[in-house]
């Protein structure tokens, strides 16, 4: 991959941009609201990219703040069962890393902040300067980054301060201080708060942890720290959003499309229809989180 | 009028008019008193770092404005707390907004060396820079003829300052060499795409006297180019915008530090004791921030380990006491024959008989290390991924032996197909996880079990079996490894009388067998190393897993290393096959990846086909049944011989590593050269024992 260095029009290269974080803003608006950001996650492709693509505006238009735009990986460590299937699916089905932009730019004119999740090594061969530059050009915003740390993240810290877009890397309970330092000194955007160790996944309960890394990850110097992994249910979110700035939700949006078996999507209406509703649901629990 | 002359114009016009206030003789007086200058030099070239001059920079004539600075003497504290080595001090004020001024400031402000960055071509630019007290100041090549250059660099030496001497192409080097410049600034941006050319570098700095500190001077933004010039032999970096334009000034710079240092730290020498987390490019830490505290915790537990001789004295006793250890050196000399029947070489042929161990396979020797970690960690609970089942089964044993929970990780296909080796771990105390997801081989069980990792850290250790995954594993299994060279090194001249092997040949999966082999030999230029990846049916069939061979592994990311990786053009893990479970990996070791790039080790392949008949070549020859992974070991030998037969060996010793037996492969190898029955065929695969994955797949 060759990774071509992006230029001013006079030939120089690019700097350091210094564009304000759309993310941040948002952030500030919900804060003044006193509310959480909901942030709702699906992976970029599935069940194909033409559905998921009506379902990334679907979540949008139904209450959904910032998407995270999974690009499905073959290996996904950090992923429990049904965000991989639905990634195997997305895979089976034809998705390409060139075409995710067709999301961000969904997302974006729905009125959306796009988010990209994606596991490393998918864009390192994509090339971290190719990919940058068209995510920013497709009006993407900041890429999460599950798999790659801060300390192994110099490629991709240049890119995104030539570009302006967030660098959200994750904390998790087990986190030491330093850690946490390390994380909200690089951060961008929002640091991203592990609400339990282990992979994505709905859990029918949430433990007192995730509060108590929110508000280490706070004293560390972040800015914004919203938590993901295992909320799956409004009331969840409603007692997530209490004290987070935003409340992720992954899988459990991704299983309203997942049929029975766990291994094939149902149809898009009624895919759509049962996505709008839990979103909806999500919606109304994390936004009067604080009521 | 050239940009450069136009500013070397403005610049001599400023001087004149400053001159006018401050005469000559009143700055040289200045310069005389004031304290002497830093030796630069010192701080420009360092055996652990890439020093970094960082620059307090408005604007420049290509970019225009750039930054306000409303307080350089902040900057550049901020700067100094990064850990920059010197800070540059634009002092032209045209067109890059400086000034003196702005000199006096940063000068007063940092302990450290401060360069006076201007159009200098007068003494009296000399003199004053002596004057606000620089250490460095710079002189452009393009901007001076000889004599010029060589009195101004003459001046500022007398007044014990470093000169940076700017250049830009091969001539103007050649010139600041003949002139005695002792630091040269190096600009090798590519003007087409404006990357930093490492081979232009290499072009430019060919031939510079080793005494001479090489400071790459344009195009270092971030750590990319800082680490591109670093390996391409850079000693320092000047960096301006990357830094001056930064929303944290600091921390931009220390970035770039560290990422110097990681450089420096992979470069050290010998090649036996290199440490992670870096192998030249390769390595590190690509893995979920919620292991970094395990991985951090193994490290310092291994760490104190490695200092403490009672731990040493601990896994010797179990090495020879329960293990078996030391493993013999077995020559071969019936297979030697068949060897120079085939190829015409006269070698003497020994076999390292890892084969041996308790357990059957080298794998038992990282088990055991790591199992001894895991007592002193404190953890109760063992997880592994297993691919032909031999790390499974050792793993399975010692946590047996030392009472500790275990739960392996094995792929559906690999259990299948090495259905006794599921049976003993089962016998032994171990949960069996069969790993439906993905491929159902040894890559998706790793994924498994890295997932167990991150939601059991706390009581769990990750026994990873392999010089792969993250930082400390490669550098920990292959210390837990190489007693297996050590000993065959050993052996060799004690039994023997040998003094060195001329080859060593070895099969690469993940790579712990050969590393392990190898170790003991990588600073040994006498010997040659030879690894040999899993051929399945050849490159061009796509079902194999090769991952050095032109066309096949890119550079890339996988659980947990950065290496060689077979993947698709979307970045997707590739499907991998081989006969061979244990091989049977779309990655392989960050250190052979490296051994690769740096023309260490060979690496080459041996097909399904060629390791089958290897297998039957050296039960029948030697008695002894080498397991499948190690027959690619054995069918390598023949294509060494090829190659030692053209450098020139007429009777070369050869050490062939046994890592494994081959009982576990009796339902393959009966498959595959037709010792059984139909009826038994079919019996085995009713008891889901097949041959290999292509069948029934």
């Amino acid at each position: 991959m060759t990774n071509a260095t992006a230029s001013t029009p006079s030939g120089q290269p690019l700097g350091i941009s210094h564009k304000p974080s759309p993310t941040e803003s948002m952030f500030e608006k919900f804060k003044a609201a006193d509310k959480p950001a909901f942030i709702g996650y699906l992976p970029y492709g599935f069940p194909d990219p033409e559905y998921s693509l009506k379902a990334f505006r679907t979540m949008v238009e139904h209450g959904v703040n910032a998407v995270e735009i999974g690009l499905p990986y073959s290996d996904p460590v950090m992923d429990g069962p049904v965000i991989q299937a639905a990634s195997q699916i997305a895979i089976d089905n034809g998705e390409k890393i060139a075409n995710v932009f067709k999301a961000v730019e969904t997302v974006a004119n729905a009125g959306g902040v796009p988010l990209v999740m994606s596991y490393w090594n998918l864009i390192f061969h994509y090339g971290v300067e190719r990919f940058a530059r068209d995510f920013e050009n497709a009006g993407g915003v900041g890429l999460i980054t599950p798999d790659l740390i801060p300390d192994e993240a110099g490629e991709w810290i240049e890119a995104s301060d030539r570009h302006a877009l967030d660098r959200i890397f994750l904390v998790s309970p087990d986190s030491t201080e330093d850690r946490l330092k390390i994380v909200a000194d690089n951060a961008r955007g929002f640091v991203y708060a592990a609400a339990r160790m282990g992979v994505t996944g709905e859990r029918s309960t949430i433990d007192a942890s995730p509060e108590e890394l929110v508000t280490r990850t706070r004293k560390a110097g972040a800015k914004n720290v919203c938590v993901g992994i295992g909320v799956s249910t409004a009331e969840q979110g409603a007692r997530v959003g209490s004290y987070a700035d935003g409340v992720i939700v992954g899988s459990a949006l991704v299983h309203t499309m997942l049929d029975e078996s766990g291994k094939h999507a149902v149809d898009e209406a009624a895919g759509l229809k049962a996505l709008a509703a839990k979103t909806e649901e999500l919606a109304e629990g994390i936004h009067n989180a604080r009521n | 009028m050239s940009v450069l002359d136009e500013l070397v114009a403005g610049a001599v016009e400023d001087q004149k008019s400053r001159e006018k206030d401050v005469p000559l003789d009143e700055v040289k007086r200045m310069a005389f008193e004031a304290p002497s200058p830093i030796d630069a030099r010192q701080w420009l070239k360092k055996p652990d770092g890439i020093p970094v001059i960082a620059e307090i920079k408005r604007a420049s004539p290509s970019k225009g404005h750039l930054s306000d600075i409303p307080d350089p003497a902040a900057l550049a504290r901020e700067y100094e707390r990064g850990g920059a080595s010197a800070i540059s001090v634009l002092t032209e004020g045209r067109r890059f907004l400086g000034s003196l001024d702005d000199f006096d400031k940063v000068r007063a402000a940092v302990r450290i060396p401060v360069l006076r960055k201007d159009f200098i071509v007068t003494e009296y630019q000399i003199w004053e820079a002596r004057a606000h007290g620089a250490d460095l100041v710079l002189l452009i090549v393009a901007a001076l003829d000889d004599d010029r250059l060589k009195s101004l660099l003459d001046l500022a030496h007398s007044l014990n300052m470093t000169v940076l001497v700017e250049t830009h192409t091969r001539e103007e080097i050649q010139r600041a060499i003949k002139v005695g410049a002792k630091v040269i600034g190096i600009n090798a941006r590519n003007l087409k795409d404006l990357k930093v050319d490492v081979n232009k570098y290499n072009e430019l700095a060919a031939d510079l006297p080793d005494d001479v500190i090489r400071v790459a001077e344009s195009g270092v933004f971030g750590a990319v180019e800082l680490e591109d010039y670093a390996r391409a032999g850079a000693d320092a970096v000047l960096v301006g915008e990357g830094v001056a334009t930064a929303a944290d000034h600091e921390q931009a710079v220390n970035r770039l530090v560290k990422a110097g240092a990681r450089v420096k730290a992979s470069e050290q020498t010998p090649l036996a004791s290199h440490e992670g987390p870096y192998f030249g490019q390769f390595g590190g830490r690509y893995v979920p921030e919620a292991l970094i505290t395990a991985l951090d915790e193994l490290e310092r537990v291994y760490t104190e380990a490695k200092a403490d001789p009672e731990f040493h004295k601990e896994l010797a006793r179990l090495n020879q006491q329960y293990v078996g250890r030391p493993s013999p050196l077995t020559e071969a000399p019936r297979f030697a024959e068949r060897l120079k029947e085939k190829t015409g070489l006269d070698a003497r042929v020994f076999l390292k008989r890892e084969d041996l161990n308790h357990t059957g396979a080298h794998k038992i020797n990282n088990a055991l290390g790591q199992a001894l970690l895991v007592k002193r960690m404190g953890k109760t609970r063992v997880i592994a991924e297993t691919g032909a089942g031999q790390h499974g089964v050792a793993t399975a044993t010692v946590c047996a032996m030392l009472g500790l929970k275990c739960r392996i990780y094995m792929g559906q296909i690999d259990a299948r197909r090495q259905a006794l080796n599921v049976a003993r771990m089962r016998m032994l105390g171990a949960e069996v996880v069969e790993v439906t997801l993905g491929d159902r081989i040894l890559k998706d069980a790793i994924n498994e079990a890295l997932r167990d990792w991150v939601t059991n850290v706390k009581d769990t250790h990750y026994l990873l079996g392999t010089v792969a995954g993250p930082h400390p594993f490669p550098s920990m299994v292959r210390d837990f490894q190489k007693i297996i060279g050590e000993e065959a090194k050993q052996q060799l001249q004690d039994w023997y009388g040998i003094d060195h092997p001329d080859a060593i040949c070895a099969c690469v999966g993940g790579g712990s067998n050969a590393i392990g082999i190898m170790n003991a030999f990588l600073d040994d230029d006498r010997v040659n190393l030879y690894g040999y990846e899993a051929g399945g049916n050849g490159p061009e069939s796509g079902r194999h897993a090769i991952r050095f061979a032109p066309g096949t592994g890119e550079l890339g990311m996988f659980q947990g290393a950065k290496s060689y990786l077979l993947e698709n053009s979307e970045g997707q893990t590739l499907d991998t096959y081989s006969i061979s479970a244990g091989l049977d990996y779309a990655s392989v070791g960050p250190e052979h990846a490296w051994l690769k790039d740096i023309g260490r080790v060979n690496y080459s392949w041996a097909t399904d086909q060629e390791a089958m008949s290897a297998f039957k070549d050296l039960c029948e020859t030697e008695g002894i049944i080498p397991a499948i992974e190690s027959s690619h070991a054995v069918a390598g030998a023949y294509k060494a011989a090829a190659d030692l037969k053209a450098k020139g060996y007429k009777h070369p010793v050869m050490i062939i590593n046994i890592s494994g037996r081959g009982d576990k492969d009796m339902n393959t190898a009966g498959k595959w050269f037709g010792y059984l029955t139909d009826e038994q065929a079919k019996a085995l695969e009713a008891n889901g024992a097949q041959g290999n994955n292509a069948d029934g797949e």
